[in-house]
């Protein structure tokens, strides 16, 4: 359905994206998971063709999203990262606006969205609070049935009630043999309807895994209270642990299910007061591997991430 | 009034283009207000004839004669006041068009609809020829109604010409100002550079007669193609039409061409 192949995209001397591949399968949900200024919004924006490609191409079922963009957008429903409305219409007038533009009539399905997000299209949109300018942003993305919806951090500002409809909108739209690619600096928000993630950081894709993968090597935090003065190499050593950190007699580390067993008989050699272990969210699991902390990847790369803050939005 | 851009824009203009008709109309009220005691007071003819030369260039068309109506509004009219109104609008238009949808990052939302860049150009251009010709009417039925009214007596035929040449001033300016802003973005110098251009294609156009330079140069001056033949007196000037239709039809290409190659803002 969609295939980035060598995507790269410079602004001036700075380069927000750097070469990144990926394909997205029919029926697939796909989270592109990032920290603010990895280069999300520009991988998105090229996807829509609103940005030139330094080199590389996109592509949404074979057609070019630069050179045949009227074409991807038949196709494609966008909810942009910063939902922008046309403030002195109302929600009627943009689904009646964009249904000319496409040359449908989408009303009654967007009406029906609507009603299920608890939105209300009479008002005008310089009116509504961010969650509904979210809302009206999503309805003008799924109203035309498209065959791939492309969401830049689509439930940012919506409540978890809401976002529980617009998760089973999204299921429908797959059982129906539609695709999406959805963004988010958060495993949490992806992580009930994505496929498959995608892991960009500062420019580049550093991971693509399938979500059960991911919850297989999920990690189990383990904490133990010693008797006397440990060491963190102690623990360090032993393969697969992760995160160890030793405070005087107090050890804390994440260990994959695998490594308990071994973990486990380091630990008993000592004499222990107090032990736990409890498996981890995977939102844990995931920043441990793929620490998305979003401070120190600012602070890393602060040219990428000032490129992204330039043209995002 | 959302079936296309084109009337979408229109539509984001209503109020805009209301007030400016507004304001034409009580301009023109003012200059027919004023006419009884100008025309009674045939010193003002002389005045003006002995003003500097440069200043009676800059100010008053050719051989304009304050004393009759034709000659009052050539030179308190179309000289000054018409042309500003029509080209602070237009040129607001053109700039706002493809820069102004981004300022207000709503370009993301009008371009994921299936509809070409080029059309979203043209439509924009459409709108601003539409907005700018609206004007040029306004001002025209103006003169001839609220003329009568005063024995400000101008052959209809003759001020529809005026007009024509003064709408087509206008989008010239205009399709510079949209072929900036769809090239660049940037709102501020697509109203800028056409605004610093206007004023010295005026002065040029003016001081022609003065300056050599300026003489050599002076057709260049889309206000040559305005005014220089006089059009309240002498009608249409067809070669003039022509000359502004092919600049204003450069500009549009430029704009489509400048907005297909270039990133949109988000």
């Amino acid at each position: 359905m969609v295939r980035l192949a060598g995507l790269s995209k410079r602004f001036g001397r700075t380069t927000a994206l750097d070469d990144v591949s990926l394909t997205i399968e029919p029926g697939e949900v796909f989270g592109y998971l990032g920290p603010n200024g990895a280069g999300k919004t520009t991988t998105i924006r090229l996807l829509m063709g609103m940005l030139r490609p330094t080199s590389g191409t996109a592509s949404v079922l074979g057609l070019d999203t630069w050179r045949q963009s009227r074409d991807v957008h038949r196709l494609v429903g966008y909810v942009p990262g910063e939902p922008a409305l046309y403030d002195r219409l109302t929600g009627h007038q943009h689904v009646a606006y964009c249904s000319h533009l496409r040359h449908r009539d989408d009303g009654r399905r967007a009406a029906e969205v609507a009603d299920r997000l608890e939105l209300d299209l009479g008002r005008a949109a310089r009116t509504l609070s961010r969650g509904n300018r979210q809302k009206l942003a999503v309805v003008l993305a799924v109203m035309s049935r498209p065959r791939l919806l492309v969401l830049d951090e689509p439930t940012s500002g919506i409540d978890p009630l809401v976002q529980q409809v617009f998760h089973s909108i999204l299921r429908e739209h797959t059982t129906d043999g539609g695709s999406a690619l959805f963004s988010s600096h958060v495993l949490g928000e992806v992580e009930r309807v994505a496929d498959r993630i995608g892991v960009v950081r500062a420019g580049k894709l550093v991971a693509v895994e399938r979500l059960q993968d991911l919850a297989a090597r999920s990690l189990h935090r383990v904490r133990a209270h010693f008797a006397e003065d440990v060491s963190a190499a102690e623990f360090a050593v032993v393969p697969g642990v992760r995160d160890v950190l030793v405070d005087g007699r107090m050890l804390s580390c994440n260990a994959p299910q695998s490594a308990l067993d071994a973990l486990l008989k380091r630990v008993s050699a000592r004499e222990v007061e107090d032990f736990e272990c409890s498996e981890a969210p995977l939102e844990e699991t995931f920043l441990s591997y793929y620490g998305m902390g979003n401070t120190g990847n600012a602070a890393r790369h602060p040219a990428a991430a000032g490129a992204e803050a330039r043209h995002a939005g | 009034m959302l079936a296309s851009v084109l009337l979408k824009t229109l539509r984001d203009q209503a109020r805009q283009l209301l007030a400016w008709a507004l304001s034409l109309v009580l301009i023109v009220a003012m200059y027919a207000a004023v006419w009884p005691s100008v025309q009674s007071q045939p010193s003002i003819s002389g005045f003006i004839e002995q003003m500097p030369e440069a200043f009676r260039s800059l100010f008053a068309t050719s051989s304009a004669d304050m004393s009759t109506p034709t000659g009052y509004i050539q030179v308190e009219l179309l000289s000054f006041m018409g042309p500003i109104a029509v080209l602070i609008y237009a040129v607001s238009a053109g700039a706002g068009a493809i820069g102004g949808e981004e300022d207000r990052h709503t370009m993301d939302l009008l371009l994921s609809n299936p509809v070409g860049r080029g059309r979203v150009v043209v439509d924009k251009f459409l709108a601003m020829v539409a907005g700018t010709f609206v004007l040029a009417a306004v001002m025209g039925v103006s003169l001839v109604l609220e003329g009568s009214l005063v024995d400000l007596v101008l052959p209809a035929d003759m001020v529809a010409a005026a007009m024509l040449h003064l709408a087509l001033l206008g989008v010239v300016f205009g399709s510079l100002a949209l072929a900036l802003s769809a090239g660049t973005g940037r709102t501020g110098i697509s109203r800028g550079v056409p605004a610093v251009l206007a004023v010295l294609a005026y002065i040029v156009n003016a001081l022609a007669p003065l300056v050599e330079v300026f003489d050599r140069i002076q057709k260049v001056s889309p206000f040559f193609q305005y005014i220089a033949h006089d059009p309240l007196r002498n009608g249409t000037a067809w070669d003039s039409v022509l000359v502004s239709a092919a600049t204003i039809a450069v500009l549009v290409a430029l704009a489509v061409a400048g907005f297909r190659r270039r990133d949109v803002a988000g």
